[in-house]
């Protein structure tokens, strides 16, 4: 083997181990406070997918009315939404990867986005 | 050239060829089926996941819309038929679920009767809210009870149907979620998903496993205080539960629960929350509503009746009653854990 193979067979390995980081590593999907995002669907539909480090209203329409959703300080929240027990309002604030609020009259889901470290695969209740 | 030398090439490619993505848990959530629909699937494809969800959501919604009892569409217009006497053919969309049905209500001895959708309706609980009013009276329930509508009511002859009884009206809420899950599970398979959670309002089915290891499932406590205990699953089982917290109502300082009781009218007390493990989704979903009515006097034998091996029974004291096949499942994640009693299933 001459030094120029050896050569070659170092940068070989030196590309192993950065697609391994590349491939392997922590997947970069929104999951960092800085570019978080929360997605609402509407029906079947998304509706909008907006970051949490942006302040904003909006007004998503469902068979019931309208479902209000309020970002600010980096969280998301259903500020109204026509349910009448206000199940959606007392998810309160949205803040970690996974966090969820629900209109089932309303048909509006919101979430904010990313793989939540969770203790379970699933929550049967 | 030493060995090494010639072995080089194929470990370099061997360990390139590692280079493609990791497969890993992907989760989609979405609307559909009435509820909260949760996809996991172990893959490296994120693609895939979304496809399936959107296809999953799609084949749900149809269900829905179909297995619906109070909105115009198949079941709705058997309900109708049904109500007349005269003899039709029924939808096939609607049929095998009728057949399920009564095999269900004959296996539950009759505390499981889906033909009872008039009570839901007395209750309130058919809609997707039910407005803060006073329960049905008791005169309303008994008069109700007295017409003794039965899936046995319902005659069947090939594709032709009709009823004995025009009080039985259908809501198949207790089971038809399980019976679409499994649909859609078998939809997941069709497109190539081999381990995957498909998880419909708290009630799920899961096949495979992720990777080398099961999948971790928690099971809520019916006080809402978090996680009462973890299971493992893995090769392909469902996991019904039926608590009194799903679906209520508060009147006068007391609550009114969804799981009426077919021999009373009213909801059942006896439990505040049962969970069972079986592979058909259909039948785990029944028979968890099934036992909870039976409560802990006939559970042993219900659940013999209805083939469950594997449930659970949280009653009102928070003291657990489960089978021993269950308790080899079961790991409390609460401290201290409940009293527990063993029950085998027997007739």
């Amino acid at each position: 083997m001459t030094r120029g193979d050896g050569l070659v067979v170092i940068c070989a390995c030196l590309l192993v181990g950065l697609s391994y980081v590349q491939f392997w590593g922590a997947p970069d999907d929104g999951t960092t406070t800085a570019t978080r995002e929360v997605r609402i669907l509407s029906g079947g539909t998304e509706f909008a997918r907006l970051p949490l480090d942006r302040d904003a209203l909006v007004e998503v329409p469902g068979p019931a009315g309208i479902t209000r959703v309020e970002i600010a300080d980096g969280a998301a929240r259903c500020a109204a939404s026509p349910g009448s027990q206000g199940i959606c309002q007392r998810a309160g604030w949205l803040r970690e990867a996974g966090d969820m609020a629900v209109s089932l009259p309303n048909r509006v889901l919101i979430e904010v986005l990313g793989e939540a470290e969770r203790s379970f695969d699933s929550v049967n209740y | 050239m030493s060995t090494w030398q010639r072995l080089m090439p194929a470990v370099l490619i061997l360990l390139l060829a590692a280079c493609g993505p990791r497969p890993e848990v992907h989760t989609e959530r979405l609307l559909a089926f009435g509820t909260v629909v949760e996809l996991s699937i172990y893959t490296h494809d994120r693609e895939l996941v979304r496809e399936a969800a959107r296809v999953v959501g799609e084949d749900l919604d149809y269900m829905h819309r179909a297995w619906h009892a109070w909105e115009p569409g198949p079941l709705g217009r058997t309900n109708q038929l049904l109500a007349t006497g005269a003899e039709f053919s029924a939808n096939p969309s609607v049929l095998p679920l009728i057949l399920e049905g009564q095999r269900l209500e004959a296996d539950s001895d009759g505390l499981f009767n889906p033909a009872l959708g008039a009570l839901f309706a007395l209750w309130g609980f058919h809609g997707d809210e039910r407005e803060e009013h006073a329960p049905p009276d008791e005169a309303e329930i008994r008069a109700l009870l007295e017409t003794r509508p039965s899936m046995a009511d319902i005659r069947v002859d090939g594709i032709r149907m009709r009823s004995d009884n025009p009080a039985v009206r259908l809501d198949l809420g207790g089971f038809a979620k399980g019976y679409g899950v499994d649909r859609a599970v078998e939809r997941l398979r069709e497109l190539g998903i081999e381990h995957a959670i498909l998880n419909a309002g708290g009630d799920l089915r899961a096949i495979g496993r992720p990777g080398n290891r099961p999948w971790r499932i928690g099971i809520r406590h019916p006080d809402g205080e978090g996680v009462l205990a973890s299971l493992e699953l893995a090769g392909d089982e469902s996991v019904y539960t039926s608590g009194d917290y799903e679906r209520h109502f508060i009147y006068a300082g007391e609550r009114f629960h969804h799981i009426l009781d077919p021999r009373t009218g009213r909801p059942a007390r006896e439990a505040r929350s049962v969970t069972v493990i079986h592979r058909d989704g259909a039948r785990a979903d029944a028979a968890a509503t099934a036992l909870f009515v039976a409560g802990p006097a006939r559970f042993a034998e219900i659940a013999a009746r209805l083939g469950i091996e594997q449930a659970m029974l949280v009653d009102p004291q928070g003291a657990v009653l489960m089978t021993p096949a269950m308790a080899e499942r079961i790991r409390f994640e609460q401290q201290p854990a409940p009293p527990v009693i063993l029950v085998e299933p027997a007739r």
